[in-house]
């Protein structure tokens, strides 16, 4: 019988970090539009600079003759080569080939064949003669953030932490952390970017109560809702949509420009066109944050040049309905965080598009007060990472400490195909949770277990996150079996998960590490469609249940009957058999509520026919037999 | 307890008492016992996030990033030690459940597949029938009420439902202060309140969906 380890929680310290010399961390905001670096000097977060900007556009040109250019040298470049420079690269990190984010309108990538063996973009670049990763590129951003922190502390760098999105899921997660490991970092910690600024304004504002932290980035949307008090950061819930952000202002105000200028609204499928346009819209957008009207001027390759006004009511008009969708991530997030509008005392602004008017307006009228911004909200989430840094290679500061949570709730395929949760969102980590299984069939030699992550309740509707076995029982009868299953989800939100039947000892495990990427846009249609679906998924889910129940006790019943029909007393049999008969016509229809009620009659009517089974098997286990010898018996008569 | 450091008594804290390593903790500790706190069902709210707060300063994992690998693994499992004691301890219904099962009983899911319980040893509480009717009626009204996108019917369910739920709570904390106290009459309650809160988790998402604006009585629904 081969006996496989107990993973548990024997190693947390695994995918921390090493040992870290003191003081040489910083804190790395790797965003969709721009990058930044920053560190503690002297007690104080500062963004490093160069040439007087802390902003390193998140840009990478691949050129033909093998150099890589990052940064506004390559967004200028991005025109003249659109396919060989790739830009928000962020929003196809950990996601598949199959993607919605890749085939979207106005993409002027070229996507390299994807392959079974690795299912993720790559980009085809410099001239179609190299392919890149998105951590590729990503970490041509991150060397050259590296370089400059190295330049400022004279010497190597011992670890950096770099900001995600709250609702990046563990593929996402992964692929950052891919991603500054070929940058040669020692990635110290993900941290949360909404909890990154909650900390940047925590400690330099010394702010104490209950804040919600609204990040509106290039392109991702989070909010955080974070309790803070006496140094202690808990972050209450958090939400978002991170497929959400700037960039899609860019392609609403692009739209509207291509059909001002008669123009199909894919371009025409010339991405020079698509990036002279959404750079255009970019322009306007920026300027009509301080400018009530501007002039937009489009340069058309071969020269030719398209010139029109926008107006900031125009913009608005345009930009409204994607900012409407911020809408229901806040709200749920205010109930998980259990807490009324009213009950905030303060909501704090990050990432760029926070700075257009209409979303301060809008944030204004959503949570009922004026929005915080005191502290740049470009730089304020990269302050934060540096302040984190700090902590962790320094073992705390005092009585600082950052109490992070679970953005999307882990759980187990049960039979039936619905989503057993055993941790829910927004539980905080480092955290742990410990179910017990059954079997479902008579003489079931294993477990296949199914890690999914998700709101929904049908496993179909969640993102799959591994699979693993657990063989090796011996037969017995549904039922009998105890699985006990472990999950611990460590301070990095890193899921292990632990497998144990009790009677046999048969152990197995796995540190879950996503292997594949998202279809389509699946973190936004999930989230989404947690609202969509609430009631149906809730009746699905309790139909299904039901129906799964019921076939479990139909089946059992049935196995009894025919194996001790010795002993059964009197008119019991028929009454069993009424009692199955309804059931089965219960269960032909979609109440659940009536499935129930067909089940409980039928276990009271076979109740003590149960009983008296179960005393005949406990007599010949007492008469000294092995356990596994009494389950052959009892499903070999 | 031996110190895994030091090798001398630790004590019982979360520290050792000579060389102030971390401990790992007592898995067979029970939450209040965790805590430092007596294992009643009425418990002092901010007293118990006080202690929560302070021993997460002590606790967390952040704390010990570079320690070595043995103090990394007992801080990571007294603090999800510490973090699961605080979501049950801290809402009343869980903490009744919780209580009720440091007696045996457990109070259990609506549903019993892929666990042991239909098959004996943790029989499920039986759910009688008139809470069924109960809740179906009220799954109807709120259904209806959706279709309809009546808010207001909405809140009036939701407020009607948390009033009832209420009511029953009353009695739980009553009944723990009985002695000694009637465990199965609190279990049955118990029952109650699942479906009620069941019934309340609905009727939040459907609210969400049809209230015009975050701002309202989404807080004081948590």
């Amino acid at each position: 019988m081969p006996v496989e380890a107990l993973f548990g929680i024997s190693e947390p310290g695994e995918s921390q970090v090493k040992q870290v010399c003191k003081g040489r961390a910083v804190g790395i905001d790797l965003g969709t539009t721009n990058s930044l670096v920053a560190m503690v000097q002297a007690g104080q977060a500062v963004c490093l600079r160069e040439g007087g900007s802390a902003l390193l556009p998140s840009v990478v040109h691949y050129a033909a003759d093998g150099s890589v250019i990052v940064g506004q040298r390559a967004r200028e470049l991005a025109f003249g080569a659109p396919r060989d420079t790739i830009a928000s690269v962020k929003r196809f990190m950990g996601r598949g080939p199959d993607d919605a984010e890749a085939s979207r309108a106005l993409t002027p990538y070229r996507f390299a064949a994807g392959s079974a063996a690795e299912p993720v973009v790559r980009f085809s670049v410099a001239g179609g003669t190299r392919e890149v990763t998105p951590m590729e590129v990503s970490a041509e951003i991150l060397r050259v953030l590296k370089t400059r922190a190295e330049a400022e502390l004279g010497g190597e760098l011992d670890g950096v932490v770099i900001t995600v999105p709250a609702y990046f899921d563990d593929g996402q997660r992964q692929a950052t952390r891919d991603a500054g490991r070929l940058a040669g970092l020692e990635v110290m910690r993900l941290l949360n970017e909404p909890t990154a600024a909650a900390l940047a304004y925590g400690l330099d504002k010394q702010a104490e109560g209950t804040f919600a932290v609204f990040d509106l980035g290039g392109g991702t949307f989070d909010i955080s809702i974070l309790k803070l008090e006496g140094g202690v950061f808990e972050v209450k819930s958090t939400g978002g949509d991170s497929a959400l952000g700037g960039d899609d202002f860019d392609r609403a105000v692009a739209g509207h420009l291509l059909q001002s200028m008669g123009l199909p609204a894919d371009a025409g499928g010339d991405p020079s066109v698509a990036r002279a346009v959404l750079d255009a819209a970019r322009r306007a957008k920026e300027a009509l944050t301080t400018e009530t009207e501007t002039m937009v001027s489009v340069t058309l390759p071969l020269g030719k040049t398209w010139q029109g006004g926008l107006s900031r009511a125009e913009l608005d008009d345009l930009v409204r309905p994607v900012l409407e969708r911020c809408g229901p991530p806040v709200r749920r997030a205010i109930r998980d965080a259990g807490i009324a509008v009213d009950g905030l005392s303060g909501v704090i602004l990050v990432g760029g598009a926070t700075r257009m008017p209409i979303v301060r307006r809008f944030v204004a009228d959503l949570f009922g007060k004026e929005p915080l911004a005191d502290i740049d909200p470009d730089e304020v989430v990269a302050l934060g990472a540096a302040i984190q840094a700090d902590l962790l290679a320094t073992g705390g500061r005092g009585d600082v400490v950052l109490m992070d949570v679970v953005p999307l709730s882990l759980g187990l395929e049960m039979m039936g195909g619905v989503t057993e949760k055993l941790i829910h969102r927004n539980t905080t980590v480092p955290c742990g949770a410990v179910q017990t299984f059954t079997t479902y069939a008579d003489n079931q030699t294993g477990f296949d277990l199914h890690v999914v992550q998700g709101e929904r309740e049908l496993v179909a509707d969640c993102r799959s996150l591994a699979r693993f076995k657990l063989g090796g029982i011996p037969p017995m009868t549904a039922g009998m079996a105890r699985l006990k299953v472990t999950f611990t989800v460590d301070a990095d939100g890193i899921l292990s998960v632990a497998a144990r039947e009790e009677h046999t000892g048969q152990e197995a495990s796995i540190r879950v590490k996503p292997s594949y990427g998202l279809t389509d846009d699946e973190v936004e249609r999930m989230i989404r469609d947690s609202f969509d679906h609430a009631n149906d998924d809730m009746g699905a889910r309790l139909l299904a249940v039901e129906c799964v129940e019921a076939d479990r006790i139909l089946g059992a019943t049935h196995v009894a009957l025919s194996t001790s029909a010795d002993l059964l007393v009197e008119g019991e049999g028929k009454a069993i058999e009424a009692a199955m008969t309804t059931l089965e016509s219960a269960k032909a229809g979609t109440n659940h509520l009536a499935i129930r009620g067909a089940i409980q009659a039928l276990d009271e009517v076979s109740k003590e026919f149960a009983r008296r089974r179960m005393n005949v098997a406990l007599e010949q286990n007492v008469r000294g037999q092995a356990l596994d010898a009494v389950e052959k018996k009892v499903t070999s008569k | 307890m031996i110190c895994w450091s030091c090798q001398k008594a630790a004590g019982d804290g979360m520290l050792c008492v000579r060389c102030k390593a971390v401990q790992p903790p007592d898995s067979k500790a029970d939450y209040f016992r965790v805590f430092g706190i007596l294992t009643t069902f009425d418990v002092d709210a901010v007293d118990l996030e006080k202690r929560y707060k302070e021993m997460t300063k002590v606790l967390h994992p952040d704390r010990f990033a570079r320690a070595d690998p043995q103090a990394r693994r007992a801080s990571l499992e007294r603090s999800v030690q510490l973090n699961e004691g605080w979501q049950i301890l801290k809402d009343p219904v869980r903490r009744a459940e919780y209580l009720l099962s440091l007696h045996g009983i457990d109070v259990g899911e609506m549903s019993g597949v892929g666990r042991p319980g239909n098959s004996g040893e943790h029989a499920t509480l039986p759910v009688p029938q008139v809470l069924l009717m109960e809740v179906l009626e009220l799954r109807e009204a709120l259904a209806e009420a959706h279709a309809a996108k009546d808010v207001h019917e909405t809140e009036a369910l939701i407020a009607q439902v948390r009033g009832r739920l209420g009511k029953v709570m009353d009695d739980v904390a009553k009944g723990f202060l009985a002695s000694p106290p009637d465990l199965s009459t609190i279990a049955a309650r118990l029952v109650t309140v699942r479906y009620y809160r069941r019934f309340l988790d609905e009727a939040r998402i459907l609210w969400e969906e049809d209230a015009p604006g975050a701002k309202g009585k989404s807080g004081d629904a948590g």
